[in-house]
């Protein structure tokens, strides 16, 4: 944490770092409904910030009062220090692109482009270089002359991103912008969208909810939940260390064990689980017994386990009930008990036809107290 | 089976030259044979005879068909001034009309498309209602309204704006007020179809790259709407050319239209063929928009329409 590169890295572990956008203790009511609760959030300078969550959970309309297209019920949003709550969109330093790409169907792309500069009455010269700049940056120079229906989807969402960067925002926001691409243009994109941002050294705030989308492309995710943000951290550690549940549940696959806190040993907690036995787990927080907790386990955390013994720790027994093969990996869903399904991943070293585990085989299965965590919430 | 193939392919045929065969039946019946019929007697003389016009053809000696091609009335459309004037007013009254129709129209399009969907069909249905009476009662309760000592008057006199009536009543003013009142729907109806397929993210978009909202109406509104615009004016303008009931109960005896000019000439002089030739011109008049329209909305990409 002392390390000085990546506290230029990681400017939000730097505690004098001022955050570039400021979103304060802001609140947006639809009627009765809140769409946003109370949410703070500090983003800072070269970020690609992403606001994860399934749909209906407000990250759009938080992204959509930065933009100034939505004005909170309270709460204050500052942009590079200055106070813009009260700013219309049109007067914002911010550009948007839209989930739907929202391309002027009457204007070719080329003059899609133009529009935003024409709007800082840039001169036409300039204009035409800046436009021809980002139509080179996005490759998409032969297609100047052509309307938005004559584009397919991948060429609409760069014609998009274009409109966007032309007026070389300070703030770039971003809504699904991968939501309307295929799957194997999305691998791309992503990547190519990471590279621009780096390239370009513009703050990315993103809406997505896509969590694998989120990880890739990341610097930090906030996880939303019912308008509240859950968790704000680096892509790591919102796998590896969900502070909650729903975080846990919401990324990627895991098993969950409700329990009870039967026992401390130094940094160890012992849970008393429905698997019927104590599990070990290595927790920074001390908890008081008796505390309900859920204990989280990765699949890919667990492991088959050669020397099974009734009072092993972490150690499990059950039947093999589903195996989904992924090609490098394979989950299997194994009994552990009448209402208890267990999930382990697998990577596939040996072909599958070899592979020793098949339906309905007994197997055992354990993992380290180090990896997984305890969640109170 | 090759009967089968056969038999279906014939089907086919069938049911294709029916598809395409209707509405070219329909036109031919009702719009080219009534034209010719038109066509007809406006090259035939007027007489005293029931129809009141003679035949372009007649038999005079044994073998010889005599084919008498009458052009006088249309000469005396065109150089009669008083034609030539009716002509030019009725489509000055159907331009400003157009115009105070899309003025009117637009704004309450545009209300209507971006209110909530519940207030939507009942403001819809208010467009609608006014059809529910008769047309021709409609245009007679403006004359309570417009008449010296009618609604209007009696209610600026009694807001003491006025101290003695305005003469609005057989004015050109009260046509255009008619004309405006009765058309309204006809603009606004198609406005409305096209205004509510506007993606309003559109506009969103254009405020996000600094377009103040006026601005953002005439850059991106405003030229989506053009499909809309096109169709209302001319569902507005071609009827209001030809209007001849509103100059006839409104207007007053300077009021030229060649709507009212024809009506005259047909039951009143029962000049048949002037009033036809009259009918001939006003279409031939009318074509010319109606081209120039189409031509303009297949340039901007028609399927808007």
């Amino acid at each position: 944490m002392t390390n000085p590169e990546r506290r230029t890295l990681e400017p939000w572990q730097d505690p004098k770092a001022a955050p570039y956008v400021r979103i304060d203790h802001v609140t947006k009511k639809f009627d009765d409904v809140y769409a946003v609760d109370d949410v703070s959030l500090d983003i800072f300078q070269g970020e690609f910030f992403s606001l994860l969550g399934s749909s209906g959970c407000g990250k759009s309309t938080l992204l959509r009062m930065l933009a100034g297209l939505e004005r909170p019920t309270t709460g204050r949003i500052y942009i590079d220090g200055a106070d813009v709550t009260d700013l219309p969109a049109y007067s914002r330093p911010v550009n948007m692109m839209f989930q739907s790409y929202a391309l002027f169907p009457h204007m070719t792309v080329e003059q899609n482009v133009e529009f935003g500069l024409k709007q800082d009455r840039m001169p036409r010269k300039e204009r035409a270089e800046r436009v021809g700049e980002m139509l080179g940056l996005l490759q998409i120079g032969e297609l100047r002359k052509r309307k938005p229906d004559q584009l397919s989807g991948g060429q609409r969402q760069r014609a998009a991103l274009a409109r966007t960067l032309a007026k070389h925002p300070k703030l770039l926001l971003l809504d699904e912008p991968l939501g309307a691409l295929d799957k194997r243009l999305r691998e791309s994109a992503q990547f190519e969208l990471v590279n621009l941002q780096e390239r370009l050294g513009i703050t990315f705030v993103t809406v997505t909810h896509d969590q694998e989308e989120a990880m890739t492309m990341s610097t930090r995710i906030a996880v939303m939940n019912a308008g509240q943000i859950l968790q704000v951290d680096t892509p790591t550690t919102i796998y590896e260390y969900p502070e909650y549940r729903f975080v846990a549940d919401f990324i990627g696959l895991v098993n969950l064990f409700d329990g009870r806190v039967a026992e401390i040993q130094d940094d160890r907690v012992l849970v008393e689980t429905q698997l019927g036995r104590r599990l070990h787990m290595r927790c920074s927080h001390p908890h008081a017994i008796g505390t309900p907790v859920t204990v989280a386990i990765r699949p890919e955390k667990l492991q088959i386990c050669q020397t099974y013994r009734e009072d092993g720790v972490n150690q499990v027994k059950g039947v093999v009930e589903d195996i989904a093969y992924l090609g490098d990996v394979s989950i299997y869903r194994v009994r552990v008990s009448p209402e208890l399904l267990v999930e382990m991943t697998l990577t596939n070293i040996q072909p599958r036809t070899e592979q020793a585990l098949t339906w309905g085989q007994e197997v055992a299965m354990e993992w380290s107290p180090t990896s997984g965590v305890v969640l109170t919430e | 089976m090759v009967f089968m193939t056969k038999h279906h392919l014939h089907d086919r045929h069938l049911s294709r030259a029916l598809n395409i065969g209707t509405p070219y039946l329909w036109l031919g019946l009702f719009f080219l044979l009534p034209f010719a019929i038109v066509l007809h007697i406006s090259m035939a003389e007027t007489a005293l005879a029931q129809p009141p016009y003679t035949d372009l053809m007649s038999w005079v000696d044994d073998g010889v068909l005599q084919i008498k091609l009458n052009l006088q009335n249309f000469v005396t459309v065109f150089t009669d001034e008083l034609y030539l004037a009716a002509f030019l007013n009725s489509l000055w009254i159907a331009l400003v009309c157009t115009v105070l129709c899309l003025l009117i129209g637009y704004p309450m399009a545009y209300a209507i498309a971006t209110s909530p969907e519940r207030r939507r069909v009942i403001l819809l249905m208010l467009i609608i209602l006014p059809f529910w009476t008769s047309f021709l009662i409609r245009v007679y309760a403006w004359i309570g309204i417009l008449k010296p000592n009618g609604l209007l008057n009696n209610f600026l006199m009694w807001l003491g704006l006025i101290h003695e009536p305005l003469t609005i009543l057989h004015t050109q003013t009260a046509i255009y007020i008619g004309v405006v009142y009765s058309y309204l729907p006809f603009m606004i109806l198609p406005l409305f179809a096209n205004l509510t397929r506007l993606d309003f993210s559109l506009l969103e978009a254009a405020a996000d790259l600094g377009c103040r909202p006026f601005k953002a109406f005439l850059k991106v509104t405003l030229p989506l709407s053009l499909p809309g615009i096109v169709a209302g004016s001319m569902l507005v303008f071609i009827p209001v050319v030809g209007e001849f009931v509103i100059p006839d109960l409104l207007g007053g005896p300077d009021s030229l239209m060649i709507g009212k000019m024809l009506w005259t000439e047909f039951f009143g002089n029962k000049d048949w063929p002037l009033a036809a030739a009259l009918a001939i011109c006003l279409l031939g008049l009318l074509v010319v928009p109606f081209v120039f329209m189409q031509r303009l909305e297949s340039r901007m990409g028609g399927d808007e329409l």
